[in-house]
């Protein structure tokens, strides 16, 4: 037998610094390329992300068992041992998510919503980081001032960041502000969009194209059901907002979709209006 | 150590036709998406590159629906499909097509070729299913279709 080591390798906190700049240095890149120009790249960073949380429980096992490299370090802060607990779990599920949404789409949306989360959680992390290791100056300051105990109010603080994710998509509202803009130049007397007007555009049969002579055709007659391409047979996401919450906020694919489609089943160039009833109308289903 | 060779090389032989039946996966994400969000983003090593130029230059009148996008995005989607074209790429299975297309022809239904149709000599009744629904919907019946792998299931 070896006589016990009296300390943990110089080693390991370097290595564990080392392991920390490429989990954050791959969540980054995986953060900045999440987009469909940049795929190859996303899918490489998910990749390493997911090689890290790995490696990190290994690195547990190879390290000094009360050295930087062990999971829970005596003497440490409760909250930090779960904080980094809960923040590295996120983290992998959501490089995991994205290998399995990688072949499957529709764990697309659980991939975005998990990935979210570990961005919220960030922030929270570097705080208590500071909180912890700043130490007493910082804590008397702040607790001198405010006397609640610290848990609930991290806690509100990352209810507080988190809300934005889960509320009413800004980039829909930002669609139907550019259409009233339009439709209020087109004609003065505009006086907003009409859900009733819009419904009329979605079941009207018209007689242009025999294929799809309505948008009921591909859609269904309930929006809030999948569709399907009356003449590929493809599956089509509902295009009730209610049931795909994704619908009407890529400016780019919206303006392509009426381009395309009115041309299609209509026959003719919808109207910024006709644009913004039919969104107003999917909105409210 | 013999046996093992000699069950290797069957095993080989058995594969060696199927590969036959196999053209590189479309990998592009933009082509992959504006194609695949209406039908399977079909590999381009099915038509020659004009067909594929024809095809994007008439994308208001697409099959009989409008599949019009910005010009940017066209155009990259035809440089990828023109550099994955038969004629510019090769192999079996493109040889195969290109042997049925006249010089200078522009063809657009890849179902129309000769070469599709010897191998999908059904009855109607098989193209009637509700899974299939379209001669276009390969993955209908070859489940790894998207991924450039037409062998029989």
């Amino acid at each position: 037998m070896n006589a016990p080591r009296s300390g943990p390798g110089r080693w390991e906190l370097p290595a564990l610094r080392l392991w920390h700049a490429a989990l954050a240095g791959g969540f980054l890149v995986a953060w900045l390329t999440a987009d469909e120009d940049t795929y190859r790249m996303h899918v490489f960073a998910g990749y390493w992300v997911l090689i890290a949380v790995a490696l990190r429980l290994g690195l547990a096992a190879i390290g000094t068992p009360r050295g930087p490299l062990a999971l829970v370090r005596p003497g440490r802060s409760r909250l930090m041992i779960w904080m980094g607990g809960i923040l590295m779990t996120m983290v992998g599920a959501a490089a995991l998510s994205g290998v399995v949404a990688d072949a499957v789409t529709s764990v697309e949306d659980l991939h975005e919503g998990l990935s979210e989360g570990g961005l919220w959680l960030i922030p929270a992390h570097a705080v208590l980081v500071a909180w912890v290791f700043q130490g007493k100056r910082l804590r008397e300051k702040v607790l001198s001032t405010i006397r609640p105990s610290v848990v609930p109010m991290l806690v509100l603080l990352g209810l507080v960041a988190a809300s934005p994710a889960y509320a009413v998509d800004p980039a829909r509202d930002a669609i139907l502000a550019t259409y009233a803009a339009a439709a209020k130049a087109a004609d003065g007397t505009f006086g907003g969009f009409s859900a009733a007007r819009g419904e009329q555009i979605y079941r009207a049969r018209n007689t242009v194209n025999p294929d799809f002579p309505s948008c009921a055709t591909c859609h269904t007659d309930d929006p809030t059901r999948p569709g399907r391409h009356a003449k590929t047979g493809r599956e089509i996401a509902p295009a009730a907002v209610s049931a795909n919450p994704k619908r009407f906020t890529d400016a780019e694919k919206v303006e392509e979709r009426f381009n395309r489609d009115c041309k299609t089943v209509l026959g003719r160039e919808c109207s910024a209006r006709d644009r913004g009833d039919f969104i107003t109308f999917l909105a409210s289903k | 150590m013999r046996s093992i060779v000699v069950g290797a090389g069957l095993l080989l032989s058995l594969t060696a036709p199927a590969l036959a039946d196999r053209v590189a996966p479309l990998t592009d994400p933009v082509t992959l998406k504006a194609c695949g969000e209406c039908h399977m983003a079909f590999q381009p090593d099915f038509l020659p590159a004009r067909s594929w130029a024809r095809m994007m230059d008439t994308l208001d009148n697409h099959f009989g629906e409008s599949a019009a996008m910005a010009p940017d995005k066209a155009a990259h989607i035809r440089r990828v499909l023109e550099d994955g074209a038969a004629d510019r790429v090769g192999g079996k299975v493109a040889g195969r097509f290109l042997r049925w297309v006249a010089p200078g022809g522009t063809p657009q239904r890849i179902t129309e070729n000769p070469a599709f149709l010897r191998k999908h000599d059904f009855p109607e009744s098989e193209w009637a299913r509700p899974e299939v629904k379209a001669k276009s919907n390969c993955p209908a019946c070859h489940k790894r279709a998207e991924r450039g792998d037409y062998e029989e299931d």
